[in-house]
Order: structure tokens, then sequence, then C-alpha cells
């Protein structure tokens, strides 16, 4: 199997979306590196042609949010090979995808819903992804989801799952900071135990986003809507990741509520500064 | 405990229906309720593929007030939930089934303006394609040119309707309060929709023109066209109209 390179370090890049495509090319800010959506781009019109241009002056990073590696049936293979054709052309230096599903019956649901951490779910992952490794021909990075709810027989803990599944696959790590602290949150854990727990040498990427505080029945319940500035408690979290992690290549989401470029290169050069505190207070680096 | 599989059928169900007391058991509270977890992704479901569908026919949804629209997506998600995970494709039943969405089924007009914002998003993801070089068919033998059949470029879309859609397209490109509104009664169009360089747009076609190009797009060769714009309209210029035809970038390939 032919790897890509996931440990460049790109520094602090931002999720492209598409009310700033036309400004990137046209004003190109001092950013590492820019992150699609492939769903986005599997057309052949004006999308994936300007993003084609745009690739002169980033890298680039490919994040799947429909392959539903966690579906019980098969993979939907006419996805996968839109998936790998738009990866032969913008040869992108990252690609990932989640711990999740979101096919049943062949109805998409456009949502990354939840898994037992069973024995059962961990085999169907990761023949999932090694299937996909193969076809796709590089290493995947696979995220672990935001949360709302937990099965009662999930027997193990979503850190030792994707632990067990980069042993089995191969598969690297992509480590979303908001999503730990969401689901810790939700449904009671602690943030920094999670994160001690995830095999460090395996995280090729970090996510950051902002997320909502909403009402359940009386009770709060944060959702990773990517509609808000990363909350402090979320950057403390990401400042413990880098200790623990290194520079890792980090990226800045914002879905809804989408601000000015402006505003959302400036989270992306906050997150730069916790990464220099990381790298001047000579982080050995995980070798 | 529930097989992966059952488990993904039971919650597939519940996005669409009823809470079922089995997924709700394999549900851990964790100090709520296990239905208030689970609406929680019906929620998100639904929400986020309305937005999908608002996205690409925001006309309409200006058209019938954003709430009515959102009332008529649930209805449509949970008749043709999307198949595949690309969502600029989902949708392409939505004109056909406001049609027949009884609440609606009186604004005639809707049905069209939908079919418009439906071309104009394919037209956007369509493969770009390289013009037809006139100068390829330079060396055709006369007899032969009536024989000609033409590939169009995939970004067009040729539509026509009883309704002034392209006016009411235009009027509702905000969200602010139409002062200027449409006469319904102005008479029908006959558009071509299509990629104009980095940009999608639409033109009205002369009736003898839509029915020499959509006949010509359906496959047929270049004499049934000419027909076809004749029996319209007996001013039909063949000779003019195949000129625009090949000099317009809208045929990008030919056989014989």
């Amino acid at each position: 199997m032919v790897y890509m390179r996931t440990s460049a370090k790109l520094g602090v890049g931002i999720g492209l979306r598409a009310p700033h495509v036309a400004e990137v090319q046209t004003t190109r800010p001092a950013i590492g590196w820019l992150e699609v959506h492939a769903e986005n781009y599997m057309g052949e019109g004006a999308p994936l042609a300007a993003l084609e241009r745009l690739r002169a002056n980033y890298p680039l990073s490919v994040h799947g949010v429909g392959l539903s590696l966690g579906s019980a049936e098969a993979l939907d293979n006419r996805h996968l090979s839109r998936l790998q054709r738009l990866i032969t052309r913008l040869e992108p230096v990252l690609v990932s995808e989640h711990l999740s599903w979101s096919i049943a019956g062949s109805i998409y649901l456009n949502h990354l819903l939840p898994l037992p951490y069973t024995e059962e779910t961990l085999v169907v992952v990761a023949q999932h992804v090694m299937y996909t490794q193969e076809v796709l021909q590089c290493r995947l990075l696979i995220e672990n989801p935001s949360s709302y709810l937990r099965f009662t027989h999930s027997a193990i803990p979503e850190p030792e799952f994707l632990g067990e599944l980069v042993q089995r696959t191969g598969c690297g790590l992509l480590c979303d900071v908001n999503n730990i602290y969401v689901s810790c949150y939700n449904l009671g854990g602690d943030p920094v135990a999670y994160l001690d727990a995830l095999p460090a040498r395996a995280v090729g990427e970090i996510h950051l986003a902002g997320h909502a505080v909403n009402d359940a029945d009386g009770q709060a319940i944060l959702i990773d809507d990517h509609g808000a500035p990363v909350s402090d408690a979320v950057w403390a979290l990401y400042d413990h990741a880098l200790a623990r992690f290194g520079p890792v290549s980090t990226l800045i989401e914002w879905d809804t509520n989408i601000p000015a470029l402006p505003v959302l290169c400036a989270e992306a050069h906050t997150a730069e500064r916790f990464m220099q505190r990381t790298e001047e207070a000579g982080y050995a680096g995980v070798a | 405990m529930p097989a992966l599989r059952e488990l993904q059928s039971a919650f597939l169900r519940a996005m669409f229906g009823p809470d079922e007391p089995e997924l709700l058991t394999a549900i851990a509270g964790d100090g709520l309720l296990p239905e208030a977890r689970l609406q929680i992704y019906r929620h998100h479901v639904m929400t986020s593929l309305t937005d999908a569908l608002q996205a690409t026919f925001p006309v309409v949804c200006r058209l019938v007030d954003e709430r009515f629209f959102r009332y008529a997506a649930d209805a449509y998600i949970r008749h043709y939930p999307p198949a595949a995970p690309c969502l600029f494709e989902y949708g392409a039943h939505f004109p056909a089934f406001l049609a027949a969405f009884p609440p609606c089924r009186h604004l005639e007009y809707l049905t069209d303006v939908a079919r418009l914002e439906w071309a104009m998003n394919t037209a956007w993801h369509a493969e770009v394609c390289a013009p037809l070089d006139p100068a390829e068919l330079g060396s055709l033998a006369p007899h032969d040119v009536a024989q000609l059949t033409f590939q169009f470029d995939p970004s067009v879309t040729l539509l026509d309707s009883p309704w002034p859609i392209d006016q009411i397209w235009r009027v509702h490109q905000s969200a602010e309060e139409v002062y200027d509104p449409v006469d319904l009664n102005a008479g029908g169009v006959s558009l071509e929709i299509r990629r104009w360089e980095d940009d999608i747009g639409f033109r009205r076609l002369a009736p003898a023109i839509y029915a020499f190009r959509t006949t010509l797009a359906t496959g047929h060769p270049l004499a049934m066209a000419a027909e076809a714009a004749l029996a319209v309209s007996q001013e039909f210029d063949c000779v003019a109209a195949l000129h625009e035809l090949l000099t317009d970038g809208v045929v990008i390939g030919f056989t014989l």
C-alpha cells in the first residue's frame, strides 16, 4: 500500500466553505492549508474548477462526511469511486473520514450517527477502513465524532476503540478536540483523560470548532454546530493536546453562522500562537 | 443487545417515525430521557436535509415563505430520503412533488420555478466541456448535413413554461418585499439554462429556436429539428439558427 505523508507539519488551516472560495482566491490569506468536504466537490463543474486553482497556492486536505464507515451494510462503491477520482485529481496531503455511520438500507441520513462500541462494530469499521485505504491507496485519518447519546451495550471506551482501530488497520487519527469536549460534557467523561488515552503517534490532524449550548428538558446539552468561536475550555484542551501530540496540523472549522473570512483567519492565528508556544516550550516530538 | 444492522435499521426508522421501545432501551439516559437524546439526532437529520433543499431551491422558498417551505420539505424528505451522500444532487423529484402536494397545488407556477432552480443547480455542477470548433464541420459534404446530430454541453437544460418563470425568479433574488409584482398573465417562456463562462444563466429562446434546439438536444438529426422549427414558425431561418448553434458554445460534439 502506498501511504501518503501524514506527518507533514502544515501549521494551522481553515475549513474552506463556499462563501469564502472567491475571497481566498483573490486575497490569498496567510493560512497554512485548506480542508474541504469531499461531497461538495464530487460534481465536475465550477466548485471543482475553483478548487483546482486554489491547489496551486495551498496544501489541500479532503475530509469525507458521507462514506459511512460504520454502516453494517457494505460501503457504497459508487461513492467510494467518486472519492477516489477526487483524490486522484486533487492529490491532497491529508484524507480523513469519521467514526460514525449515516447510511442504512441505502438511505443517507446526512448526519454522523453514533455507533455502539463493541467487538462487532470494531470488525465492521476495521474492514471498511482497510477496504477504503486499499481503494484510495492512502492512509485514512479517522475522526472521533461528537455524541449526544451512547448505547447501553457499548463496552469499549471511545479512545480505546480508536486505538484498536489504528492497530488493526494502520489508519491514523483526526483528533477533534471540540468533539471530545462536547461528547464528554454530554455523556459524562473527562476530556483530558480521553486525550491521554489516544495513541499519540497516530494523531495526524486536529480539528477545532465552536459549539452551542442548548437546553434539553432543563439540562444543558452541547451541540457541535461549528457556529461560534472556539470556546475557552476547548482552547485549554487544545493546549493539552499539543503538549501530548506535538504541533500536529490543525484546522479551524466554521459551518453555521459563517463569519467574514478575516474572523476565521484570526481564529487560525490564535491556534498558531498556541502551537508556537508548544514548540518554544521544547516539545520533543513523537518519533 | 441488538446486532449492528438491526440497531441501524431501527435508528433509521426512528429518524422518520416514532420512537420504538427496543431502540430506546438500547440508549443510555445519562441524566436525560433516551427519547430526548434520540430527538437531537432526529432534529438534526431533518433540519440539515431541509437546509440542503433550501440551498438548491431558494426562490421557491421565498415564494411560499420559509415556514411553508420547511413543512413541504419535511413531507418530501419522508417520501424521498436521499439515496446518496452528495446533497447537491438531492431534490431531483422536488418540482414534481410540489406539483402534487395538495397545500400548494394551486400555485401552478411553483413547480416550473422549481424546475428552473433544479436546472441551474445541474448546470453549476455539470462537467466543464470544450465547445465544438465549427471548423470541424468544414469538410462535410452538403448532403450529409441533414443527418447531423449534435451533443449538447452537459450544463444545458431547455425548459418551457406557461408562466413567466424567468421574471418570477429575477424579482425574488432577495428576501426583501417585492414591490414590482410579476404579471402572471404575461405569457409563457421557453428558456435555455446553461453555464456561461464561470457563471450560470438562462435566456429566453424564440419558440421556433426552442423547438429546433429541443429536437436536437434529444438526439434527433438536423433535418428533423428544422422541420420542427418550421412547424412552429414559417419565418424560421435554418442557416442562421445553425450558425448560432455552432458559435454560442452550446454544442460540444457531432455525429454523422
